[in-house]
């Protein structure tokens, strides 16, 4: 896994270099569409993370206290929607560079 | 972000004759008619003229023994009166006409996107934007005309006096920000959700686009919800005195 990071770093360094060295060279990976696609990847995956990990709280809170369900959801909606805003950058990101 | 005009704008265009010429500076200099460059616009008036529609029609048949759809009116209502209730302190229902006419202008606007040859108007970002502005001037007016013009700008301050030149750019900043997350929070999702209906739809037109569909109708109530009570947590932020 490390040597595999390692060369692929050392690819992208290469590629930025190449693509410094030469103006007129061809696109290199990490232009365009690709890196609108990738970015858009790892905010996703971020956002999985942060949301479970909201949902998982509010149910256990739901579950433990059942009274408070409805205050619980208001600001758990409200929650995902502000983890939910990191992602609908990126994904504005995505569609301008597009 | 590449330019769709909605079926029945490019319909209307055939139908009225109107003239299509390139734009410049939009959707590369495709030819497009008036109507089709101002699809949002179209869009978010029809939503809005149908919204007035069916209001007008709830408020004209009003009955002792409501019917389905005053009985839903009633209860959507209700609901934002407690929400805004819970939110602002005193006298809340003096916000309920503008709170409930963004929320059903949001969300009748969201649903526009389940309509074969129409498109969502908050797709785009120019309507949010407006929106968002809507509800920025408001809450500001409001927030000057309860704690008076100084009070309301000096709460930006902090409450200590040797900090406020750092806090009160800092506090203005956010607040602007506050447009900006506004808008391309509701833009987002709907846009997001639409292209990916339209790419499933590309796929499989026949069975295909009916989950993401019903995707976009949950999208488009939670998305009304998240812009409404965002816009009463700003109210009721500008409107509180501090006691």
């Amino acid at each position: 896994m490390k040597k595999f990071l390692t060369t692929a770093f050392l690819f992208t360094l290469a590629a930025v270099a190449f693509a410094q060295g030469a103006p007129a060279a061809p696109k290199s990976l990490f232009e365009g569409q690709f890196v609108a696609h990738l970015s858009l990847a790892i905010a996703a995956a971020g956002c999985g993370l942060a949301q479970g990990k909201a949902v998982a709280a509010a149910v256990e809170g739901v579950a433990r206290n059942p009274q408070a369900a409805g205050n619980i959801r208001t600001t758990m909606i409200i929650g995902l929607a502000l983890i939910e805003a990191l992602v609908i950058y990126v994904l504005v990101a995505a569609f301008a560079i597009k | 972000m590449e330019h769709h005009a909605s079926l029945l704008a490019k319909w209307l265009t055939q139908v009225l004759g109107l003239a299509q010429h390139p734009w410049p500076g939009f959707a590369h200099g495709a030819a497009l008619s008036v109507l089709e460059r101002y699809d949002h616009l179209l869009n978010a008036a029809l939503a809005a003229f149908m919204a007035m529609l069916i209001t007008a029609l709830v408020r004209r048949n009003l009955a002792r023994i409501p019917g389905p759809l005053q009985q839903t009116f009633e209860g959507v209502i209700e609901w934002l009166k407690e929400m805004i209730n819970s939110n602002i302190a005193h006298h809340g229902e003096r916000y309920l006409p503008f709170i409930g006419t963004m929320a059903l202008f949001v969300f009748f606007n969201n649903l526009f996107g389940l309509i074969p040859a129409l498109s969502p108007g908050t797709s785009n970002w120019n309507v949010t934007l407006g929106a968002a502005l809507v509800v920025f001037a408001y809450y500001n007016f409001h927030g000057m005309k309860e704690q008076g013009f100084v009070k309301y700008w000096a709460h930006f301050a902090g409450p200590i006096w040797w900090l406020s030149f750092l806090m009160f750019p800092l506090e203005i900043l956010g607040l602007l920000s506050r447009i900006l997350s506004h808008s391309l929070r509701l833009f987002g999702n709907i846009a997001g959700e639409h292209v990916v209906a339209g790419i499933f739809f590309g796929l499989m037109p026949i069975l295909l686009p009916i989950p993401m569909m019903f995707l976009g109708l949950f999208f488009g109530l939670i998305q009304t919800f998240v812009f409404t009570m965002l816009a009463t947590i700003y109210l009721s932020g500008a409107v509180s005195h501090e006691h």
